[in-house]
This record gives structure tokens, sequence and C-alpha cells, in this order.
């Protein structure tokens, strides 16, 4: 909660607790670390939605062994300084049990030096990151590691027999997955003909699209959170067909794509339009909500909260977070996949986990193919 | 590395070029007319871009209509920011530093006024002459690429006359050189400068409007445009519209060649680091002291 | 001793006092922004100096608050020197890179330099980004160990609040007599007239080189600081967008007041957040209002006391 609305809400809160007015069921507090601003609010704020669509769900069926839920949302505005001091407020000052988010893997290696030592849960919206988070077993990761997301692509180029790949990433998170596929090219018959970096702010990147286009790739592989590229590799007339990160898999992302939008594949979870049967209700009500088709973001904050209210069920209302931690580590199915968090990237996704779908025109559509291990 | 790369990012440097000499040609007009420099002009072009947006999206209007939208949208801005702000600072002669952090406050309150009101998407606007392109040497250029290079050769060819022929023009001039002088001809000088701001505000929202078909437009591209914008203005000599064009080539030429032959992260670092070096060792520009007087 | 001198002896002490015992009063929340706006104020003296002394616009100061924050976390997480080192390390490289831009770059004046330092600052952070061997790009460093003096630990917002306002009490009083003094009339010399100055055979370039590299130490320490308070970095707070924060502490404060210097920092610290209920309007309600700052009040929050003064008086 803001500075401003604790001081506007404050007095009340005060002069309730003197009366000592405890009739009322004490809230089951969890805290929601989101960027909801900055350059990730892209990702944050569908995640903000799943996340209270959860909440509302899990109230108006009775709240957590029939008291109701609190979730308290700060902002990170995509810095990781900033999520320090929040993830310090809700932890400290607000004694939440477990946190939801956050949405960045920096913010999410950052607060885990807080949350960790106190045995917080977190459920983050990001995959397991530097060897710093191995030793972190109460940081769970709603979302696939790099090299995950790497091979379900990598899976798909060889589907489709293309030998010759090129890759055209950004220099945020795309980086961070080439890092790791970089490697992977022989398991996967797969040569990086040409492969190119943009800056994440960049507006343009034609010059790079006209790099790898000129390296005559049979596929394009594109790791990046942004519309930009897939513009400007068509720009320059490529028509290998596309593949991409699950993260420009949202009607957002796409609707900046323009006519761009067309022969891309992506390697992800949630294709509304054809859900998977344990996907279906989270589709009917997140339609029912808010009007419109969800996405995987919006599932894992959804995910995030369901996970956390089960195991919160599950351990005695007074638990010691340990024995939180503890109960959250199970497999868990959620309407973003099957998660296993008892495996050892604290996530359990798969391969088999992926759905790919095809954009044609601006729409998604279901693909038949299903990587395997 | 093969000759269709290299006509490419020729291509691609060049459309970017004339996207900086749009920025830059704005920035030069405004400190030709009133001496300051204006560190928010990036953020006239997202003004022009989101409106004609609205226009076009919103209120279905046809799109050259949409475009006049745009465009009166960043005059009109031009003109307020000149009333509200830069009258009173005048008037107590406030110096440099002043302005120019008043127009980053500008820069940064204008960014956060698109978000809140528009929105964090990025939009896109249909090219001029379609969104088709046209294969030269084996290389793409899109069509609406070639019409904004041409739009931005007649702004420039327009401004020259209006600076050399018009009374308007002219009196424009006189004003920021010589205000008392033109005062005691009878200059309206405050009058002057608002003409100035309105057609700085126009320049960059039409600059808005051209870029936005090809990198789409969204409240948080201002200050990248400005900086590139500033880079092309000062290479040609800061009050010169033909000279920011000619700063533009160089940036945006060097910039892509950049991504060719050395690794594309250095992309900004080679285009600032010329900018840099222009300011140090050719303070007057490419031009030199003739370009100033010039355009 | 005048009453006046009393006074305001009296009134420093009262704030000193207030100071002192706001960690044991304020929650957690409250003390760690008290923190990062003694870590501003650090930041927000160098740019200050520079503005109000010798009337440069610096918007580079994230460059070498990152310069600090990157030589402190690389040396003590990757090379395993104490912190203390780090931080020594971190200043002796922001100087260094301080004189090597601004001996070229300090012959500019007035918005030709301005642009020059914003420039300087963007290739900075490029650098940054792409030098990912040394500051873990996207990723950052994590696991920096936190400060400590004869094993007292500085680990948790109250006990470094203490050290951090410990730390900006002397720069300041350094400051103000740095300020009062020869330095500083030879700098107001050149800010008001450099032609006179000139005459009067002060070193115009020579001086103007010294204080960006003395900001840019000063820059360095608070990154330094910044970096061992939070235990980890990453590229996100090194941004332009850190360096216009920096510069509108002695806008907003008053350029030419040192000690006002806290007030701008409290001021880009708190009202952000006091704003932040007002959801997505909140950064344009703070542009408004510096905007607002620039337009009216040209002395800052420092000129207000004076401007109160002035309308009595009539």
């Amino acid at each position: 909660m803001s500075l401003g609305k604790r001081i506007f809400f404050g007095a009340p809160a005060l002069a309730m607790a003197l009366i000592g007015a405890s009739a009322a069921a004490e809230p089951v507090r969890i805290g929601a670390l989101l960027s909801t601003t900055g350059g990730l609010a892209g990702l944050g704020i569908p995640q903000r939605d799943g996340v209270l669509l959860a909440q509302k769900l899990i109230n108006a069926n009775g709240g957590v062994g029939g008291e109701p839920l609190e979730i308290l949302m700060e902002d990170d505005g995509s810095n990781p300084d900033a999520a320090m001091t929040k993830v310090n407020t809700l932890v400290h000052s607000q004694g939440v049990k477990a946190i939801v988010g956050p949405t960045g893997i920096a913010q999410t290696v950052a607060i885990g030096s807080v949350t960790q030592p106190l045995n917080i849960p977190v459920l983050a919206f990001t995959g397991i990151g530097p060897a710093v988070e191995n030793a972190r077993n109460c940081v769970f990761h709603m979302t696939p590691a790099q090299g995950l997301n790497a091979r379900a692509l990598l899976s798909y180029a060889k589907e489709i027999g293309a030998k010759r790949v090129g890759v055209l990433h950004d220099s945020g998170y795309g980086q961070v997955i080439w890092g790791v596929m970089s490697k992977l090219g022989d398991e996967f018959g797969v040569e990086f003909v040409q492969v190119e970096k943009f800056e994440l702010s960049a507006s343009d990147a034609t010059a790079q699209a006209a790099k790898v286009k000129a390296s005559e790739p049979d596929a394009v592989i594109v790791l990046s959170s942004l519309a930009t590229p897939f513009r400007n590799l068509r720009q320059v007339g490529l028509t290998a067909p596309i593949i991409s990160v699950h993260g420009t898999a949202t009607y957002e992302i796409v609707k900046a794509m323009g006519d761009a939008a067309d022969n891309i594949v992506h390697a992800e979870f949630l294709i509304a339009e054809d859900p998977l049967p344990y996907q279906v209700e989270f589709v009917a009500e997140f339609q029912k909500e808010y009007g419109r088709l969800p996405k995987h973001f919006e599932a894992a904050g959804y995910d995030a909260v369901m996970a956390t209210v089960a195991a919160l069920k599950r351990a005695s209302s007074n638990a010691a977070p340990d024995a939180l931690c503890q109960e959250v580590r199970t497999p868990y199915q959620g309407a973003f996949a099957q998660y296993d968090f008892t495996a050892k990237d604290l996530g359990g996704l798969t391969l088999s986990s992926f759905s790919y779908s095809l954009l044609t025109k601006g729409k998604f559509s279901r693909l038949p193919f299903k990587a395997s291990q | 590395m093969n000759s269709t790369l290299i006509i490419q990012s020729l291509m691609a440097g060049l459309t970017n070029s004339f996207v900086y000499a749009l920025i830059g040609i704005g920035i030069a007009v405004i400190y030709r007319g009133t001496r300051i420099i204006n560190a928010m002009q990036g953020d006239f072009a997202v003004i022009g871009g989101m409106l004609t947006v609205f226009g076009l999206v919103s209120a279905g209007l046809p799109y050259v209509w949409a475009c006049a939208l745009g465009i009166a949208a960043g005059a009109a801005s031009g003109l307020l920011i000149d009333v509200v702000c830069v009258r009173p600072m005048i008037r107590r002669q406030a110096d440099d530093e002043a302005f120019l952090l008043l127009t980053i406050g500008l820069a940064f309150t204008i960014s956060a006024a698109v978000l809140y009101i528009g929105g964090r998407e990025a939009h896109l606007l249909p090219g001029i002459g379609g969104n088709g392109t046209v294969e030269i040497a084996g290389a793409f250029m899109s069509v609406h690429a070639i019409f904004l290079i041409a739009i931005s050769l007649l702004v420039v060819c327009g401004l020259w006359l209006f600076y050399r022929k018009t009374i308007a023009g002219l009196s424009m001039i006189a004003a920021s050189v010589d205000p008392d002088g033109a005062t005691s001809i009878g200059i309206n000088v405050a009058r002057m400068r608002g003409y100035t701001f309105v057609l700085g505000g126009a320049i960059g929202a039409l600059a808005g409007i051209l870029v936005t078909p090809l990198i789409s437009v969204s409240y948080q591209m201002g200050l990248g445009l400005t900086l590139k914008g500033f880079a092309a203005a000062i290479l040609g000599g800061l009050t010169n519209p033909l000279g920011a064009v000619l700063g533009g080539l160089v940036i945006g030429l060097s910039e892509s060649l950049a991504v060719v032959g050395l690794s594309s992260g250095y992309k900004d670092v080679v285009a600032l680091t010329i900018m840099l070096l222009m300011m140090v060792l050719m303070p007057n520009g490419l031009l030199g002291k003739a370009g100033r007087r010039g355009g | 001793m005048t009453k006046t001198v009393l006074n305001g002896r009296l009134a420093f002490a009262a704030v000193m006092l207030v100071g002192l015992i706001l960690p044991a009063v304020f929650e957690r929340h409250m003390v760690d922004l008290l923190v990062y706006a003694g870590l501003y104020t650090i930041a927000g003296l160098g740019v200050g100096l520079l503005l109000g002394q010798c009337g440069i616009v610096n918007l580079a100061q994230a460059l070498f608050y990152g310069i600090g924050a990157y030589a402190s976390a690389y040396s003590t997480v990757t090379l395993g020197w104490s912190p203390w080192s780090g931080i020594l390390l971190g200043i002796a490289i922001s100087v260094a890179v301080a004189l090597v831009i601004g001996f070229p770059l300090l012959r500019l004046h007035g918005f030709f330099l301005a642009l020059a330092t914003l420039a300087a600052g963007t290739i900075g952070t490029i650098f940054f980004f792409e030098w990912d061997w040394l500051t873990g790009g996207t990723l950052g460093i994590g696991g920096l160990p936190p400060l400590s003096v004869l094993g007292f630990e500085f680990n948790s917002p109250a006990r470094f609040y203490y050290l951090v306002w410990a730390v900006v009490i002397i720069l300041l009083v350094l400051s103000s007599n740095l300020v009062s003094g020869r330095p500083g009339l030879a700098m107001r010399a050149l800010r008001d007239s450099a032609p006179a100055a000139e005459v009067m055979a002060v070193n115009i370039h020579a001086i103007r080189t010294k204080i960006f590299a003395l900001s840019a130490g000063l820059g360095a320490l608070a990154g330094s600081l910044f970096a061992h308070y939070s235990t980890y970095v990453s590229v996100e707070s090194f941004t332009v967008q850190r360096s216009i924060v920096f510069l509108l502490i002695p806008v907003i404060a008053g350029a030419r007041s040192i000690w006002g210097t806290v007030a701008g920092a409290l001021f880009v610290t708190f009202v952000p957040e006091l704003l932040s209920g007002f959801g997505d309007a909140h950064q344009m309600l703070f542009g408004i209002m510096l905007v607002l700052v620039v337009t009216l009040m040209p002395d800052g929050l420092a000129g207000i006391p004076a401007r109160v003064a002035r309308r009595f008086a009539r």
C-alpha cells in the first residue's frame, strides 16, 4: 500500500485496534509484487488481472478456511531497487505469508536475498535464473527457465527441418535466453548462421533484420518481448518462418506487429481460442470477468494465487513460513500448465508443457506439434 | 558480407536519417527563432502520432483529416508551452539552463500524460501509399519510407523559402537575432516567438505522423527521438534545417554501417560519439559558420 | 552571539535530535525511503555544486553512480575484496573517467555541454548493458556483503540510516566550507562573468574540470553505498532517467543552496511515493510539479523563505 493510502486509512485502522474490534475475521495476507508500470508492464498488467481474478473467486467461495484473502498489491516500476524496497515493506511491515511475483528475472534474483533467509514462499513469474537461485528452495518459478524455452524453440526448428537458423534477440531477456541457446545448436542439429542483437529501447532494428535475412536462414528465432523485430524482419522481405519465445504471444504485442503478425510460431502455453481441458474453466471465468480472452501471463498470475491458497489451506493457519513453504512444494495442476514444485528447478515445467501456436493474420491457432523430452 | 546486405543497411539507414532529420529540423527551427534548445521535440512527435491514431481509429476521421488533427495538436501544444511556460520565464530573464530544465520537465510530463490518457500500447498507422515495399537491387524499402524522405525534403525547401521570402519568416529571425532592434522597427517579438513554437510543434507532429507507420508510436519514445534529433541538428550547425538533414544522414548512415561492421549493441554509441566529437572539434557544424546563416 | 545565530543553532540542534530518533518511531518502509534520500543527497550534491557554482547542467551523474555501484559489486562479490576498498576503487575510477571525458567536454558551454553530458551518460548505460562479464547485464550482480565497522554490520535500514546520514552531514559541512572559501569565490566569479574571471587569472577550465571530478566522486560514493545497502545492482538503476532525478535534486532545492540539497532529495524520494496512490497519474502529477517549480520558482524550495520575507516587507 502506498504511503498516501496508509496515511488516509491508517487512522481508522488505529482507532479500531484501540477499541479492540476483533470480531471481524482477520484476513489472510499475501503480497503481490508486480511490474505494472515501466518496461515490463506488458507482462505485469496481465499478471495482475489474473491475480485479481483468483482473489475474487477465492473470496466468493469462502476465502481461506473461512477467512478472507487479502492481496497487497505493490508495483516495482520494473526496477529491481524498487522491488527490494517493496519486498522489505511487504515482509517486515505488512507481515505477508507469501509473495506472488515479481514479474522480472532481475527483481526475482534481487528479492530472493530477503525472502529466502526467512523461508517466505515466493511464486515468481520467471524461470530459474543464475546459479545463486539453485540454493533458494522457497523461490518457486511459474514460467520456464531459459534453457527450457531455448529447447522448446529448437524442438520446433528441428521438427520443420530447419538446419540454418538466424537469431534476432533483444538486449534484455532475449540475451539471457540466447546465452543458453547458443550452446544447444549441435544437440538439435541446428547451425546458427547469423545472430543479431538490438537494444531493448530500440524502435528500429531494420539493419539487424537485414543482416539476419542476408544469411538466408531456413527459419528465424526471435527472442524478445517487443513487436519491433517482427515488423522489421517482414519489412526487409523475410519469408522464412519465424519462431518466437512466449513473451510476444500477447494480444497487445500482436496488435503492435500490424501486418507482420503472420506466419509466426510461438512456443507458448495458453491458446484461449482453443484451450486444453485443464484450461477451459480458467478461460471461461476470465472471459466472464474481463470480457476478453486471457493469455498465459494472466494464467500464471491466477495459478500463483491459487497454488498459494491451496498451500495455505493445507498448512495450519499459524504455520511458520518454512512449513508453508514446505506445503507449496508439491505438484500442482494450473491453468498455465502442470507444475511440479518439488522439481529441482522449483517449477517442474517440461518440454511437453508447451503448446505451439501459429499466428495467421493476427489470429492464434493451435498447431498439432508437441515437443517431447 | 554481400552487397545486398550493404544496400539493405544503407536504405534502412537512409530512412532513419530522415526521421532524425525531421526531429532535428524542428529543434533547429525552435533554436533559430528563440535561442532555446527544445528537449521535448520528440514528444511533439508523440503528440502528433497519437492524435492522428486517435482521429483515424477512434473518431473515424479520413486519413488526411486525422493527419491535420495531429499536426494541429502539435502546433497547439507549441503555442500553449510558449504562453504558459516560456513567457513568464522570459519576463524574469531566466538563464539558458532554466529553459533546458523546463523542456526536460515538459518532456517528462507529456510522456506521462500520454501514458495516462492514451495507455501504454504502441500504435501503428497505415503507410502513405499503402504498406507495400519496393525492391531495389535485391534489397527492400517500404513505399512509405520513400514518401517520408520526399516529404522531409519538401519541408526543408518550404522552410528555406519561408525564412527568405516571407515577411513572417524574416521577422521571426529578426526577433530572435536582435530582439531590441526588431521591436524598434515594429516587430512584435513575443508574437514571433509564439509563431516559432507553433511551427516547431507542427513540424514535430508531422515527424511523428510520418514515423508511426514505420516504427509505431508509444508514450516513451520521445526522449530517444529527441537525442538523435539533437545529434542531427548539432551536426548541421543547430540553426539550419538543411544542415539538420545533412546531420541526420551522417548519423543514420554511420549507425547502420556500425550494425553491419561492428556489434549491433554499439549502434547508439557510434552515433553519440560522432555527435560529441563534432561538438568539440567542429562547434559550428559540418557546414561551418556559413551554414549557420544559410538554409 | 546574536539572537538570529542562536536561533539558527537551536533549530539545527532540534533537527539533528529529530533525525536521531526518526528510525525508532518510523516504520521500516519510511526509514528505507530516508536512506534513499540520504544516498540521493550525496549524488545530488555533486550535481548541485556543478549547477549552482559553475552553471553546468550535468546529465551524466547516473554514469558515475553506476561506476561506484559496479566497482563495489565486482570487487566484493567476484574478487572478494573488502567493501571499503571497493568504495575507494569506485571513486578512483569515477574521478579518472570524469577527468578523461571532462577535459574535452568542459570546453563546451550552456546547452551544448548539457547535451554532451546527456550523450556521455547514455553511452555509459549502453556499456553497462554490453559488458555483462563485468556488470551481469540484465541479471545484475547480487549478494553484496553489508558494510561493517569493527564487526558492527550496517545490515538493516535503521543501521544504514545512521551511516548514510553521518556521511551526508560530513559532506555537506565540507561542501559549505569549499563554497564559502577561495575556490567557491572563484567558481562564482566564473559563473557570473566568465570573461571577468579570466581577467582575474582564474583558470576556468581547470576549476570546472576539478569540480566535475569532485561531482563524479560523490556520485560514485553514493553508488557504492547504494550497492551495499541494496545488496543487488542491475543496469535499470543507472539509466538517463536516474540522471534526470539527480539533476532535479538541486533544481528543486535551489541550486546555490548546499544544505537545500537535503530538501531536494527528500522531495524526489517522498513526493513520488505520496503521489503513487493516484496510480498511473502520479508520474504526470510529478512532471507538472517539476514544470511549476522551474517556471515559477527560480530559486527552488530554498527561495521560498526569501520570497515570503519580501512579500511581508512590502
